[in-house]
This record gives structure tokens, C-alpha cells and sequence, in this order.
């Protein structure tokens, strides 16, 4: 990310209410790039999908625990870090759901989404981060 | 989210308007638990928005109907909805239709 980048940073408290509220706060900051609708949904989904990991497997909704999304762009890409004090986990160990049975099953669907919509997906070597990298060739309108 | 519930001779078709979210899912899924009908379509055409709880949900549906010998398809989708299920390979799972009377035919 050059030095020329615009940043937001968010303190989120872990309670799904708050998902919608700050997602929408997250594209309203992205207005000014004028992304096209298609690029808006993989970032919002991706972040939707990042943040209720985050307070559900990292906090287990405990609301007092905070999970702290970091939003840049540039003119190249957007990028979305979202990082939750749980443990960690380690995402070889996750289950790819399109493959055999896991097709079927209510869960475990969210990281592969997002590794599928973003173009580049960097988890930190404890596992409690994600960077989600949205390049933004052929993204604008 | 808003759910409307109609009945084409012997199928019941759900017009779901709205997001299909980690807020408006369990909704969805109240509503898909207490429905009896064997030949089910869920409209998704004015579904702007889902996320992986409200794929899980249809999902959940799907597996109910097959248990109870029933049948259940999804139509109207957006082409950004449709690439989800593809991404996850859901495509191949549910019975998928560009418009709501394709769908009425093929769960019949």
C-alpha cells in the first residue's frame, strides 16, 4: 500500500447487530473510489463473513471482547484487515465445503467465499487475522 | 427481509424480498421449519443480498424436503447470487431456474 493511501479503522464490539451498521459505515468510506455493485458485494460479504468469524470462533459473542477492522485503498486495491483476540486457528485444517459430504453441511462456507471473491486472502501464523486484498483493475465503473 | 408465502396448485412458493443475512436467516428458517408443503419453490429474485448463513439456511431446507420425500427449488436469482452457489458448488445441489414457472414445473 503506497503513503498516498486512505485508512479507517474500527473497534467492533462482538454482537451481530453490529455487523450490518459497520459494513455499511465500511462501503459508505469506499464511496469515493465508485466501485461497481458487483465489486461492492464481494468486499461487503468478505468483511460480513471475516467479522462474524472473528466474534463467534474468536469471541464466542462475547460483546465486551472487540474486534478491530482496518480499511485502506489506494488507487490499485482495497485492502481489509480484520483481527479478533481470540486464539487463533489454522485455516489448512478447515474443511473445503465443496468437496464430497462438506456440500451439505450448515456450516464452513464463509472462508472459502472469501478466499474464492478476494484476490489475495493473508491469515497472520496465529491465525487470529485475516487481510482480505480486492484489486481494483477492471473494478471501477 | 420480507417473506410472502403462495400457492400454485399443489406448490407452495416463498417470495423472499430483501437480505438474506446473519440477522434475517433465522427467520427464513423458522418460517421453512413450520411449512408442511411437499413441493416447495423459494423466488429469490428480489433477494439483493445473501451471505453464508443464508446459503446454510436453503441448505437446511433442501435436506428437509429430501428427508420428507418432497421437492424444493430456488429461482429468479441475480447473476451475483447465482455465483455464489457456484463458487460453492451449491449449483449442483439445488434445482435452480431462471423463472418462477420453470421452477413450478420442474418440482411437480
Amino acid at each position: 500500500m503506497k503513503e498516498n493511501s486512505t485508512k479507517k479503522e474500527f473497534l467492533v464490539p462482538s454482537d451481530l447487530s453490529e455487523v450490518q451498521r459497520v459494513s455499511s459505515e465500511a462501503l459508505s468510506f469506499l464511496k469515493p473510489l465508485g466501485l461497481r455493485q458487483a465489486v461492492l458485494f464481494d468486499i461487503r460479504l468478505c468483511l460480513d463473513e471475516a467479522l462474524i468469524n472473528a466474534m463467534k470462533y474468536g469471541h464466542q459473542f462475547k460483546r465486551e471482547l472487540t474486534v478491530r477492522l482496518s480499511i485502506e485503498y489506494d488507487q490499485n486495491e482495497v485492502r481489509v484487515l480484520v483481527e479478533d483476540q481470540g486464539e487463533g486457528f489454522d485455516p489448512k485444517k478447515i474443511k473445503n465445503c465443496t468437496e464430497g459430504e462438506n456440500v451439505l453441511r450448515g456450516h464452513g462456507r464463509g472462508l472459502h467465499l472469501i478466499h474464492q471473491l478476494m484476490d489475495e486472502v493473508k491469515h497472520n501464523p496465529k491465525g487470529n487475522a485475516v487481510l482480505m486484498v480486492k484489486s481494483l483493475k477492471e473494478s471501477l465503473l | 427481509m420480507q417473506v410472502k408465502a403462495i400457492q400454485i396448485e399443489e406448490v407452495t412458493i416463498f417470495l423472499v424480498d430483501g437480505e438474506i443475512n446473519i440477522s434475517t436467516s433465522p427467520d427464513l428458517r423458522k418460517l421453512f421449519e413450520k411449512q408442511a408443503a411437499k413441493k416447495v419453490v423459494v423466488n429469490l429474485e428480489k433477494v439483493i443480498y445473501i451471505d453464508s448463513s443464508g446459503l446454510a439456511t436453503l441448505v437446511e431446507m433442501l435436506k428437509k424436503m429430501k428427508s420428507q420425500g418432497g421437492s424444493l427449488g430456488l429461482s429468479g436469482m441475480s447473476e451475483k447470487v447465482k455465483s455464489l452457489f457456484e463458487i460453492t458448488k451449491l449449483d449442483k445441489l439445488f434445482s435452480i431456474s431462471q423463472s418462477q414457472d420453470e421452477a413450478v414445473t420442474r418440482v411437480k
